[in-house]
């Protein structure tokens, strides 16, 4: 039961971290806001459940739903700018959703947070979901797309000469990922069954751009691993749970100075990559 | 409002305004050489903040001596943290997405240190001022403000005069334009990357030991950061006087936002026109931008 | 017919001044050298056709259509194709996917047929690599296929930058000092390769480029640049005996 468990809440958490490697990982755009779309992902769906009455799947759309609005209408200012205003400013908005959730206690509780919601999500759904927005990531990285993502990442200049449509690559990209951050949080609403405004600040969106490239920012599997290895931690370790993430920021700095790649470079693991790999040959 | 409430707030919010124009400055200086943004400097504030208020509640209750000191100590942390975590990158040609992890992550960490170690309690600075406030006529001034507005801009001019006259000065704005040029100057460098991270690690003390001592100190007032780069992005991103401005704005627009709203909405509002002002206006006020080169 | 019209162009950059007035006309199938001394306003010249940056003045036609306000990936998509002084090879890719990246915009599968891995997809991507094959064989660089570029020597790298160009099929080929860093054999294959492109492709070049003796072998009419102003334009032999070039060479101490 306690392996579940863990089990559980560190497939949620790879969930989000799967996002934002798209983003971050492959297209190297960084956002300290991912956080605010956990939050939107997961209240959204809480308050439609809950207020509207809606069935729980399109509870878990409008989630998604919003959380492609919201990076869209985010990108828009941001993403034909320097790489630096599109990671201030989702700075930014990660504050902005939290202050809007404490606001809007009317409709989310304010600082009190939502419980009450049913247990809709169990492990079966999570890692369904697991298993499917990784194929899509795969699939995506190995054909012109991510292709598009990482001459984006390398080179934004000579990716445009190139034919690719820089702004709409990148807007793509944060869409598809807030999309998926915020599909993450809807499930969190219904797995853990309690959310408040401050459960997602910046240094979760910074924790999950720092796992990302300690996992390697050519590698899924990779970044599946370390996620799953930082999350199930605390949960084995108790009487060192704390220093978590100060472990975490160290070996983070130890593996950026040492192994830019990541620890593990550009390794996948799946089948079809392999397959692939000697077809090429 | 009436309009000595105003004024107050007027006042109010150009003292803080001052704390935030010290952060812009301190952040855009490293922008400026490294082209990153260095969420590292929240860090530095915070590190600050807690060494401020040890050495002024529990060493040596003085104010001037404790500040400077606290300068001093976060101008070495600064040189420090450049030293361990950014140079080594550097020296290898990193891209500067490494760059950007290693300062977030060095801004988690201090937090999550802080954090663990003393994160359950507030920590109040002594009271320095045993009056809090002057009055004039109507007006009631918090002594405290006064002092943070005048020790912020007092800052700002030796670090203004700095970066005009003396050469490492010159040296650091020449490197914001090309990194190269110190070495025509005959300046090595790494020394002048070093001096830029020793003034930006001072204003961080100067910020950390201002802000421990308005309010109180917590784990989180490395966040504290946001309003600096709140302030970079108005101002402009890579213009300093754009981000003392811009910081003055913010402190202003803030006060009087949270008299005539309410505390709660004011956030929404000011990163609300952050996101709007860069659809209209993405070079700031002070109208800087990149050039791109092939 | 004219591939390339350049109308009265200006850039500057924040008072300095890169370019003025400058009108050029290129001719559909050949090759033409625009040379200076550093920092005449050689590689603003190319920044400028393919959208880099926007300009001050003037107007740009290619192929009789006006694209001043094209972004960059339009005008690549329209067939103006180039190479970078300083190399921009994609670090992170290998050489085939580098090959594959410059004509991604081709491709007809929408996003959602390539994450749920349809058909088409699939059958679009085979082509795509038959033909990054099919460029790498033709200059010979079909051994490094499975490379990181970053792990190439120097001159194979500008090669592959070359035979990235030829991906997009482009009518246009902006080749930004090509011999750079080259050794003279390289030089001299570099300017067989060039003429053979050329010919086999009946492709239009501009090359921007310092060294001499290839800029005065394979083209036929030459742009001089100083500061910004166009001071010469005429065939090679012209060229070799115009004073005022002369002067801005010797000038420049070169």
């Amino acid at each position: 039961m306690f392996y579940l468990k863990v089990l559980e809440i560190t497939s949620l958490y790879t969930i989000l971290v799967l996002g934002v490697y798209l983003m971050t990982g492959l297209t190297g755009l960084f956002s300290l806001g991912q956080g605010g779309f956990v939050s939107i992902g997961a209240y959204t769906a809480a308050i439609a459940f809950m207020k509207l009455n809606l069935p729980f799947p399109v509870a878990l759309m409008m989630a998604v739903v919003m959380g492609a609005v919201l990076g869209f209408l985010i990108g828009i200012p941001t993403l034909r700018l320097r790489r630096d205003y599109f990671l201030l400013v989702t700075f930014c908005l990660g504050e902005m959703v939290r202050a809007a959730l404490l606001y809007l206690a009317q409709l989310t509780g304010g600082a009190l947070g939502m419980a009450g919601m049913p247990r809709k999500v169990g492990l079966p759904l999570i890692l369904i979901s697991i298993v499917f927005i990784t194929f899509i990531l795969y699939s995506l990285k190995r054909s012109r797309f991510g292709r598009d993502c990482i001459a984006v990442r390398d080179d934004e200049l000579a990716a445009s000469m190139m034919g690719i449509n820089v702004f709409a690559h990148k807007m793509k990209v944060f869409i598809i990922s807030s999309a998926i951050t915020a599909y993450g949080g809807a499930l969190y609403a219904f797995n853990i069954l309690f959310i408040e405004p401050n459960l997602f600040n910046w240094l979760e969106s910074g924790r999950l751009i720092i796992i990302t490239f300690v996992g390697g920012l050519n590698s899924i599997a990779g970044v599946i691993i370390t996620s799953a290895i930082y999350y199930s931690f605390g949960e084995f370790f108790r009487f060192i749970d704390v220093w978590r993430d100060v472990l975490l920021a160290l070996v983070v700095i130890l593996v950026v100075i040492f192994r830019p790649g990541g620890l593990f470079q550009g390794l996948e693991l799946l089948p079809q990559k392999l397959l692939s790999r000697t077809e090429r040959k | 409002m009436k309009i000595n409430l105003i004024l107050q707030q007027l006042l109010n919010g150009i003292s803080l305004g001052g704390v935030y124009a010290l952060m812009a400055v301190g952040f855009g200086l490293i922008f400026n050489v490294l082209k990153f943004s260095n969420f590292s400097h929240g860090g530095v504030v915070a590190i600050c903040a807690y060494f401020g208020y040890f050495i002024s509640q529990h060493v040596y209750p003085n104010f001037i001596v404790t500040l400077i000191l606290t300068a001093i100590v976060g101008g070495f942390i600064g040189v420090i943290i450049e030293k361990l975590i950014f140079r080594p990158i550097r020296l290898k040609g990193a891209p500067l997405t490494l760059f950007l992890v290693n300062s977030i992550t060095a801004a988690m960490l201090v937090q999550q240190f802080f954090a663990v170690m003393w994160g359950d309690n507030y920590y109040p600075y002594p009271e320095f001022i045993k009056e809090t406030a002057i009055h004039i006529g109507e007006f009631t001034v918090s002594k405290i403000y006064l002092l943070m507005l005048s020790i912020s801009a007092f800052v700002l001019l030796i670090l203004s005069y700095i970066l005009r006259k003396t050469k490492i000065g010159i040296a650091i704005r020449a490197a914001s334009s090309d990194i190269r040029t110190p070495s025509l100057m005959g300046i090595n460098i790494d020394f002048v990357i070093s001096t830029a991270f020793f003034f930006a690690g001072i204003l961080g003390g100067v910020t950390g030991y201002l802000l421990g001592m308005a309010f109180t100190v917590d784990p989180f007032i490395g966040s504290m950061i946001l309003k600096g780069i709140i302030a970079a992005i108005i101002g402009g991103m890579g213009s300093l006087g754009g981000g003392v401005v811009a910081g003055l704005l913010l402190g202003v627009a803030e006060s009087l936002l949270i008299a005539e709203i309410g505390a709660s909405l004011t956030p929404i509002v000011i990163y609300a026109s952050i996101i709007l002002l860069l659809l209209i206006r993405p070079e700031g006020i002070s109208g800087k931008g990149y050039i791109v080169k092939a | 017919m004219d591939v390339l019209r350049i109308e009265g162009v200006s850039k500057n950059f924040g008072g300095v001044t890169a370019l003025v007035d400058f009108f050029m006309v290129q001719h559909e199938n050949e090759i033409t050298g625009i040379i200076g001394p550093n920092g005449a306003g050689k590689t603003t010249v190319f920044n400028l056709i393919n959208g880099v940056y926007p300009l001050d003045n003037g107007r740009i036609f290619f192929i009789n259509q006006d694209i001043t306000e094209s972004p960059a990936h339009k005008r690549a998509e329209m067939g103006i194709s180039r190479t970078f002084q300083n190399i921009r090879l994609f670090k992170n890719l290998n050489v085939l996917d580098n090959m594959k990246v410059a004509c991604g915009w081709k491709v007809r599968y929408s996003l959602w047929e390539e994450m749920i891995r349809l058909p088409r997809p699939q059958r679009e991507e085979k082509e795509i690599d038959e033909k990054a094959r099919y460029f790498l064989e033709y200059l010979n660089l079909t051994q490094y296929a499975n490379q990181r570029p970053d792990n190439l020597p120097y001159g194979i790298q500008r090669r592959l930058e070359l035979a990235r160009t030829l991906m997009a099929e482009p009518k246009l080929l902006l080749l930004d000092e090509p011999a750079a860093g080259l050794n003279p054999k390289e030089v001299v294959s570099l300017m067989e390769m060039i003429k053979k492109l050329q010919q086999d492709y009946n492709l239009t070049i501009i090359i921007v480029e310092h060294h001499m003796e290839l800029i005065m072998k394979i083209c036929s009419l030459i742009h001089v640049l100083d500061f910004g102003k166009k001071i010469a334009v005429g065939k090679p032999e012209e060229i070799k005996r115009n004073e005022s070039v002369l002067q801005a060479y010797l000038g420049d101490g070169a």
